[in-house]
């Protein structure tokens, strides 16, 4: 509820900045406008397919590079000299900006599908990866040592230690990286070419058509709420006993 | 010694193995390594790092580190008030997910070419990390610790200082790290628009000119900075957290 | 998961190997090639998407498909791997190109200056009220361009120096067009060189208009053309043979049918109907003006923007 309320005030800021004079409604048409120029967007298929476009992008991306960072992290996490023998490499690669890929995405993939996962892809691992890597980190030396008197195995210690311990800032890696891997699907999109909501945001900017360019901004933006509720509702039904959500319970 | 082995080892196998993948390349954008290293000394010379990279350090710096003082501050206050979260998560949210390449152009509109709109972009990308594991930490925070300080009467400002912010700083960390990297990515964007001279805007001018060598020069110098400020964040990080670590080293009995 | 495991091991070790991709198009059992061409979603290359539709294309057994990538730094990448088999782009990248070696070559013509002072798609233009009357006027001045070292600032400097000013002083920076009209409005710069539809928008809000450059540059300036990799032109000339002559019937077709241009403008970008109504639209000739791609070639090199070397002109010609 008071959530709308804040979108509220947010889009009367913006129908009343435009009207008021203050910023010329050639660079920020007021809500209304936007809005209308929305509506003649959503009745199109061409928007529903540029929107099926991205959201597959994002969903495969995202799945790819979750699987990957957690898979990965663990691995290199729980064993100290991987642990060592990576972070350089790791730190190396991980600041090399997606955007700089794009010549290569381009020579591998065209603008297809795969260039548009490559980024997402090489820049939502890295989310996931770091997070999963601090969980690990984070484990109780004390519940380690308690479960290796208890003789665990390797495999148990992951899952009962390490795991729960590091569940909670995979949790806030997964989100992360649901939304830079749609900050990179439509960026993507939008500088590459591939089909997509970037694509169009892209058309729209080169034709001058700037209420269009910002309900594709505002439908962009719309996703990335969305993807982020469903995230933490998520995260609030399997992370229910962590402290982090206990505390709010009550209220 | 060990150490050294640990940090180089990895890099010195993937060089290798791409030095000699590479040696007989004949594609145009794949360049042998051997060339790519050629061209870095020719490219990357002193009047070049002064001219071009240290603009781009000082922009990184300071939208690095007004987003750290916007996320670390906003964070604390959503996190400690659950209302105010509820009330302006969503608008957060909603402006945490528009790419921010999409939004240069609309920057540009209202805060020019110059050096500022730059340090914009980089604070509005790299503010969410910061922001949302602060909101995190802060909400982690023990709520005996909590109880405990209010028994004891510490309120307000002093209560974020002494309980609030140091149980949450490991995660605030976290969020920096991110943020750090993000940046440096951002610096590269910002300079692809309305730039005459930064690291991003060479390295896309090498790109548009076909000046592949060069081009990916300037990728390998972007990890290295990368890296190089990584490792910095790190020192500063241990020193900071020193407490916290040694608290973890101390139960692991080292 | 494969195709991760590829790109990821191909951005670690960055592997020369990626760039074998096919270079052919697909021929489909009926003799049908279908052709992806990298092109920008702007007026410039509406003869395409008119051939397409007139069917100039699948006349001769060619499937065109366009893909629209922004500001085309995907284009040249694109068609030397073969991801794409032809391309358009601006004649002086592609000279760039040609300096350094990349292997491609022009196949047609792409669009070209009306050479119409005061009528044509690109121009120099100021705020209404600026003190700038004439192109000499903007020397020592701030001057917008979309791509720094590139077509613009080149034919600018050209028409400052016709005008009789010095063009050394000339600041240039990089705004993307459709942030001009606000550039100019907000005085973030002097001038802006601007191309169809930001020209019709600036002139629109009373911006005024101070030098045709491409005019000024050269005569009949072919400012862009379609290219192809040396490889396909190697190895399937005769494709390359059936899209030159598609596309040069579109070209024609365009040039003499300037309401179905504007009719078709409105299907692959959002500029409104009157602004597409109103913009001055390009020439398409059908052959590239070979003189005036050497004067770009000596103005640039005049400019330094291909870093010492000079372009021959004659081996990038089709």
């Amino acid at each position: 509820m008071r959530g709308l309320l804040g979108l509220a005030g947010l889009l009367v800021i913006v129908e009343a900045l435009p009207r008021s004079g203050l910023v010329d409604d050639g660079y920020l048409p007021p809500t209304s406008r936007i809005v209308a120029a929305l509506g003649d967007e959503v009745v199109t298929a061409e928007f529903w397919q540029a929107v099926a476009d991205t959201l597959t992008a994002w969903v495969i991306g995202l799945a790819v590079a979750v699987a990957a960072g957690v898979v990965v992290g663990v691995a290199i996490g729980a064993v100290p000299v991987l642990r060592a023998a990576t972070s350089s490499t790791i730190e190396f690669l991980r600041p090399i900006p997606s955007v700089a890929l794009i010549p290569l995405a381009v020579l591998l993939y065209g603008t297809d599908l795969g260039s548009t996962l490559l980024l997402v892809v090489y820049a939502a691992f890295w989310q996931v990866l770091v997070q999963v890597l601090y969980g690990v980190a984070d484990v109780d030396p004390i519940a380690d040592e308690t479960a290796r008197s208890f003789r665990f195995g390797a495999w148990a210690r992951i899952r009962h230690v390490l795991w729960p311990t590091a569940l909670p800032y995979v949790f806030t890696g997964v989100r992360l990286a649901a939304s830079v891997a749609l900050v990179l699907a439509v960026t993507a999109e939008l500088v590459i070419g591939a089909p997509g909501l970037g694509k169009m945001i892209a058309v729209a900017q080169t034709s001058g058509a700037v209420p269009d360019m910002y309900a594709l901004i505002a439908v962009t933006g719309l996703l990335g709420v969305a993807i982020n509720l469903a995230a933490r509702a998520f995260e609030r039904r399997t992370l229910a006993w962590h402290q982090s959500v206990r505390g709010e319970v009550p209220a | 010694m060990r150490k050294v082995a640990y940090v180089l080892g990895l890099p010195v196998v993937l060089f290798a193995a791409w030095y000699l993948i590479s040696a007989g390349s004949e594609s145009f954008y794949a360049p042998p390594l051997r060339d790519i290293l050629a061209s870095f000394g020719r490219t990357w010379t002193l009047d070049r790092l002064q001219a071009d990279v240290l603009p781009s350090l000082l922009r990184l710096t300071a939208g690095f580190l007004l987003a750290a003082v916007i996320g670390v501050a906003l964070g604390v206050a959503i996190g400690l008030g659950p209302r105010l979260r509820a009330t302006v998560e969503p608008v957060l949210e909603f402006f945490r997910a528009i790419p921010p390449p999409v939004l240069v152009p609309v920057i540009m509109l209202f805060a020019g070419i110059g050096n500022g709109m730059k340090i914009i972009v980089i604070v509005f990308g790299c503010v969410w990390p910061v922001l949302l594991n602060t909101v995190e930490g802060v909400r982690a925070v023990d709520s005996v610790q909590l109880d405990t300080a209010r028994a004891y009467g510490i309120n307000g400002f002093d209560r974020i200082r002494r309980v609030v912010l140091p149980s949450a700083s490991p995660q605030i960390a976290a969020g920096l790290r991110q943020a750090l990297s993000i940046a440096i990515i951002l610096m590269v964007i910002s300079e692809m628009f309305a730039a005459s001279n930064g690291l991003g805007f060479t390295i896309v001018q090498f790109q548009r000119s076909f000046a592949i060598p060069e081009m990916w020069s300037g990728i390998i110098l972007l990890g290295l900075l990368g890296f190089g400020l990584s490792l910095l964040f790190r020192l500063a990080e241990g020193r900071a957290l020193r407490w916290y670590h040694g608290l973890r080293a101390a139960s692991k009995g080292r | 998961m494969r195709r991760f495991v590829t790109g990821i091991a191909v951005a670690a070790l960055l592997l020369s190997t990626a760039a074998c991709g096919s270079s052919g198009g697909e021929t489909e059992s009926d003799g049908i090639d279908k052709v992806k061409v990298g092109v920008i979603p702007i007026i410039d290359v509406a003869p395409i998407y008119l051939g397409q539709q007139k069917g100039f294309f699948s006349n001769r057994k060619i499937e065109v498909s366009m893909e629209a990538g922004q500001g085309g730094a995907a284009i040249v990448p694109g068609v030397v791997s073969g991801q794409f088999q032809f391309g358009f782009s601006n004649m002086t990248s592609l000279l760039i190109a040609q300096t350094k070696n990349v292997p491609i070559k022009t196949v047609a013509a792409g669009v070209a200056s009306t050479g119409e002072q005061g009528k044509d798609f690109g121009g120099v233009v100021v705020k209404a009220d600026s003190p700038i009357k004439t192109a000499a006027d903007l020397a020592g001045k701030k001057v917008a361009v979309n791509t720094l070292k590139n077509i613009g600032d080149t034919t600018v400097r050209e028409s400052v120096r016709k005008a009789g000013g010095d063009p050394k002083g000339i600041q240039f920076v990089e705004m993307p067009f459709p942030n001009m009209p606000a550039g100019l409005q907000e005085g973030q710069v002097d001038a802006a060189w601007a191309v169809e539809p930001q020209l019709t928008q600036i002139k629109a809000a009373g911006g005024r208009l101070v030098a045709s450059n491409f005019v000024d540059a050269a005569p009949g300036l072919t400012v862009a053309a379609y290219f192809t990799s040396t490889k396909l032109a190697g190895e399937n000339a005769d494709l390359v043979k059936r899209f030159t002559e598609a596309i040069n019937e579109s070209l024609a077709y365009a040039d003499s049918h300037p309401d179905e241009v504007r009719a078709i403008i409105g299907s692959y970008t959002k500029i409104d109907e009157k602004t597409r109504a109103d913009v001055t639209l390009p020439k398409w000739p059908t052959e590239i003006n070979q003189a005036s791609v050497e004067t770009l070639a000596k103005l640039g090199t005049g400019d330094g923007i291909f870093d010492g070397a000079t372009p021959d002109v004659a081996k990038l010609m089709p």
